[in-house]
């Protein structure tokens, strides 16, 4: 079964749900103070599994001329409803075992009267009832096909709990707090619901109906506190006493257990009646206790805990939606599929493919070339296409998205009358260990099929870097001849803050310098988090990881000729500001929990580090630069620690990756201690450092490497 | 002879008092096995008109409700005495309430009635569930109700 049936289902039903849902959590939020409240007043009894009966009534008889009714609650409140020796009847709080008057019966707050009485009825009486136990039962199938969404998206049941991938807050803590708050949500709706189905008479009819032989005179007559059932049955276990109503032998005592009601002998002691209780008696004081968390301060803060998460669910739950709506609309076609000559096909899960289509859709028209966009889904005969170009992300696994599930059947089934030159472009994320693997099946396959010939070979694009998309599109005007002026859609700029250059060095020989600036507001952020400038010239945004040195930002940056980013940061002048955004990434934050860590990096990767190294963690690092002239700049940032530098240019002429080659045994011992190693810098260095930590952990651990990527002891961030 | 008027007087109040004593009646309300929710059961005392004088029990805490019981609210929502030390929870369907209720002795065997009205929310209402002569043998014993309620029982103290 497709995600989207799951997906659709889970929307349909919270957006038909939500205010009812967004009410009774409210309202749940106030109510969950009242049995926290009521544990911290004085009249609960903590150990009323210590007590018998027998001593309360005993203590009871012996302080007042008639008992009436104890009474224990949920609270651990011991009520007592007694007549006093001076004839006045009184209901209050009692100590079990002096007999006592602790306090008058408090009412409820009115505040949790308005509550629950909104929480469980809106109001609305009869109706309300219904409406809150069908709502009830409404989020109970959110809260499931919630679940199944998480399933699919991990890929599978066992991965239920694996790591969550951070793309976006919303989305990110809608998963987390949806694994967390799973069980307490199931029980709370669950129970809410047969809490309604109970005030509407639709459980089975089970009255306790108690049937016993009048015993005729006895003679035999016990002292209340010498009544075997007393002495054995614990405090804990009552809910209730009504004492016999007159002196009349036909009148007994009656006794009602948590799972059972007694009719004792009021003067012989014994049982006339015992009858259990059914099931579904007992399954309502659970609910009961589940659904309100009386009793229990534990239980409660869960219970409130669940409310704020459902709030939270809400609100991430619809913001999500609507980021997903923005981004998912395709451009209108001007141009019907058979006239169409190029086709583009879009594949996207969340939506952000749609931006980059619409951006080859408007370049392709602005040259005036007739060109159709669809969703890989709809893919069918073309009458007129020549190029076909197609877009797509990967979903979960390796698996297509939602709306390209299809897509490799239909490539079997359809048959395309001329031949077709494609070029496949595949989005995705490195954090994801089955990279743009839906788009390397899709070009394999259309590899094999006859009428279709590549025009270039797959490009990969990750985290949606524009820039990539740009030097595709350049590659593809090359073979194509079609100049394609691309521009990134407008998405809402995120907002952007102010920072003060406070130095700059000069270029160095590698065409490198360092700038360092200081956010002018207070800001939390640190080494490894990345600071995001836009230049409004071409409106892309760049991504620079962060050396975090005395509360500032320190960049190391390449300069190219053309670069438009670099140049704009080149030629900023001390004092100067700097509008850009720092974006949290959690993914190559220093482990502080680590005893020993390995740093590598080569060029400009090495600023994260720079400002990593003040610390107490042993950490072992190792530098890749060119040659001993391109240290300079950093020595001023080095002085306090061990470092090992390869230069590629100068002396042996070696490569950092290569300084890993000969530290097997530290490597060995880091990664086995559970231990951290994090890389920054070009991709080329990445990948030769991973292939040689893959051979030190095939030979040294008998492991994959993959282990270690996964569960986060090997942190990149490479470019 | 100030003195003997001032005692006189005393003695005079004193009879006053002797003359309005009340009684206390141990009674218990065994209810029908009805589904729904705690029933409100108000229990009055009504003059040889038929007419309310006093409120002895309210079974049922919550004021919101007061006006289903249609009959005493048109009295007691007009009167609005306190009715704090009287009012109980209310009785779920089978089980049942015992309170004690007081009632003047000049009220017995006057013609003077006790009536037990009783509803249940998004149920019915029943004005007269149970309604008695006050003798000295009734205030005794056991009657039948015909609404909510099965039966009440009444035991002087």
């Amino acid at each position: 079964m497709t995600i989207s049936i799951w997906r659709y289902s889970h929307l349909t039903l919270a957006i038909s749900s939500f205010i009812f849902i967004c009410l009774a959590a409210i309202t749940g939020i106030i109510l969950a103070f009242e049995p926290i409240s009521n544990q911290l007043k004085p009249y609960a009894i903590r150990n009323t599994n210590q007590i018998t009966i027998a001593e309360t009534l005993g203590s009871l008889k012996k302080e007042y001329k008639e008992v009436v009714t104890v009474k224990v609650d949920q609270n651990n409140f011991v009520t007592a409803s007694v007549i006093k020796k001076d004839g006045k009847s009184e209901t209050f709080y009692v100590n079990p075992t002096t007999g006592k008057k602790i306090h008058s019966i408090q009412t409820k707050a009115s505040i949790y009267k308005f509550a629950t009485n909104l929480h469980r009825s809106l109001f609305l009486k009869s109706t309300g009832r219904f409406l809150v136990g069908f709502f009830s039962f409404l989020l109970f199938l959110i809260t499931v096909t919630g679940s199944i969404l998480i399933i699919k998206r991990q890929g599978g049941i066992i991965q239920f709990f694996t790591k969550v991938v951070n793309e976006d807050f919303k989305q990110f803590y809608h998963v987390i707090l949806g694994r967390y708050f799973l069980i307490p949500i199931v029980l709370i709706t669950l129970t809410g619901v047969y809490l309604s189905l109970e005030k509407f008479s639709l459980l089975p009819k089970t009255k306790v109906k108690h049937q016993y032989d009048f015993v005729s005179k006895t003679d035999k007559k016990l002292a209340i506190k010498n009544f075997p059932v007393f002495k054995q049955t614990k405090l804990s276990d009552l809910k209730s006493i009504e004492f016999p109503f007159s002196e009349d032998e036909e009148d007994y005592f009656f006794v009602k257990l948590h799972n059972k009601e007694l009719l004792v002998h009021q003067y012989s002691g014994e049982i006339a009646s015992n009858q259990q209780l059914s099931w579904v008696k007992i399954l309502s004081e659970w609910s009961l206790f589940l659904h309100t968390g009386r009793g229990s301060i534990f239980w409660s803060i869960v219970l409130l805990l669940s409310c704020f998460a459902i709030l939270f669910f809400i609100y991430s739950g619809f913001a999500i939606t609507l980021d997903r709506k923005k981004k998912s609309k395709l451009p209108k076609n001007k141009f019907k599929k058979d006239i169409a000559e190029f086709i583009i096909l879009v594949g996207s899960e969340s939506g952000s493919t749609f931006g980059f289509a619409k951006s080859l859709f408007e370049a392709l028209l602005q040259e005036n070339k007739t060109v159709y966009v669809d969703h890989l889904n709809n893919y069918t005969i073309y009458k007129n296409a020549k190029q076909l170009i197609i877009l797509t992300a990967t979903y979960g696994e390796g698996e297509a998205p939602t709306n390209a599930s299809k897509f490799l059947q239909l490539l079997d089934l359809v048959q395309q009358n001329n031949n077709i030159k494609y070029s496949v472009v595949g989005l995705g994320s490195y954090a994801y260990p089955h990279f743009c693997q839906f788009a390397i099946d899709i070009d394999n396959k259309l590899q094999e099929l006859n009428n279709f010939s590549p025009i270039l070979s797959l490009a990969k694009i990750n985290n949606q870097n524009f820039g990539d998309f740009k030097n595709w599109a350049i590659q593809w005007s090359e073979q194509t001849q079609i100049p394609l002026e691309l521009k990134q859609q407008e998405f809402k700029p995120k907002k952007q803050y102010n920072f003060k250059v406070l130095d700059k060095t000069e270029l160095n020989n590698d065409d490198s310098f360092l700038i360092r600036l200081q956010p002018t507001k207070k800001m939390k952020f640190q080494s490894g988090d990345l600071l995001s400038i836009t230049p409004k010239k071409d409106n892309i945004e760049r991504l620079y990881s962060i050396g975090k040195i005395e509360n500032d930002i320190l960049l190391s940056i390449k300069k190219h000729d053309v670069g438009i980013c670099s140049n704009l940061l080149y030629n900023l002048t001390t004092e100067e500001n700097l509008s850009a955004r720092i974006q949290q990434n959690k993914s190559f934050h220093f482990p502080k929990k680590s005893k020993e860590v390995i740093l590598i990096a080569n060029g400009t990767g090495i600023a994260p580090f720079l400002g990593m190294l003040e610390n107490k963690t042993k950490t072992h690092v190792f530098l890749g630069l060119r040659t001993q002239h391109s240290l300079e700049m950093y020595k001023p940032y080095l002085n306090k620690i061990n470092y090992k530098v390869a230069f590629s240019q100068e002396g042996e002429k070696k490569y950092v990756q290569d300084c890993i080659q000969e530290e097997q045994k530290l490597v060995a011992s880091v990664l086995k201690n559970g231990d951290a190693i994090m890389i920054c810098g070009s991709v080329a260095m990445m990948n030769g450092v991973l292939n040689n930590l893959e051979k030190i952990v095939a030979s040294e651990l008998k492991t994959p490497l993959q282990k270690f990527k996964n569960n986060g002891q090997i942190k990149t961030d490479c470019y | 002879m100030k003195k003997i008027t001032a005692i006189f007087l005393l003695a005079l109040i004193t009879m006053a008092f002797t003359i309005t004593e009340s009684t206390k009646y141990k009674c218990m309300i065994q209810m029908k096995n009805y589904d729904g929710e705690g029933a409100y059961v108000v229990i009055s005392l009504l003059n040889p008109e038929g007419k309310y004088e006093k409120t002895l029990y309210v079974q049922g805490d919550d004021e919101d409700w007061y006006h289903d019981i249609t009959e005493w609210w048109n009295f007691h929502g007009k009167v609005r005495s306190d009715i704090d030390a009287i009012t109980g929870a209310t009785i779920s369907g089978g089980n049942r309430a015992i309170s004690v209720i007081e009632i003047p002795n000049d009220k017995i065997d006057q013609g003077y009635k006790i009536r037990f009205e009783s509803a249940v929310e998004d149920q019915e209402y029943y004005k007269d569930d149970v309604e008695f002569e006050l003798t000295s043998e009734n205030v005794k014993g056991k009657i039948e109700g015909k609404g909510f309620i099965r039966y009440i029982r009444m035991i002087p103290q």
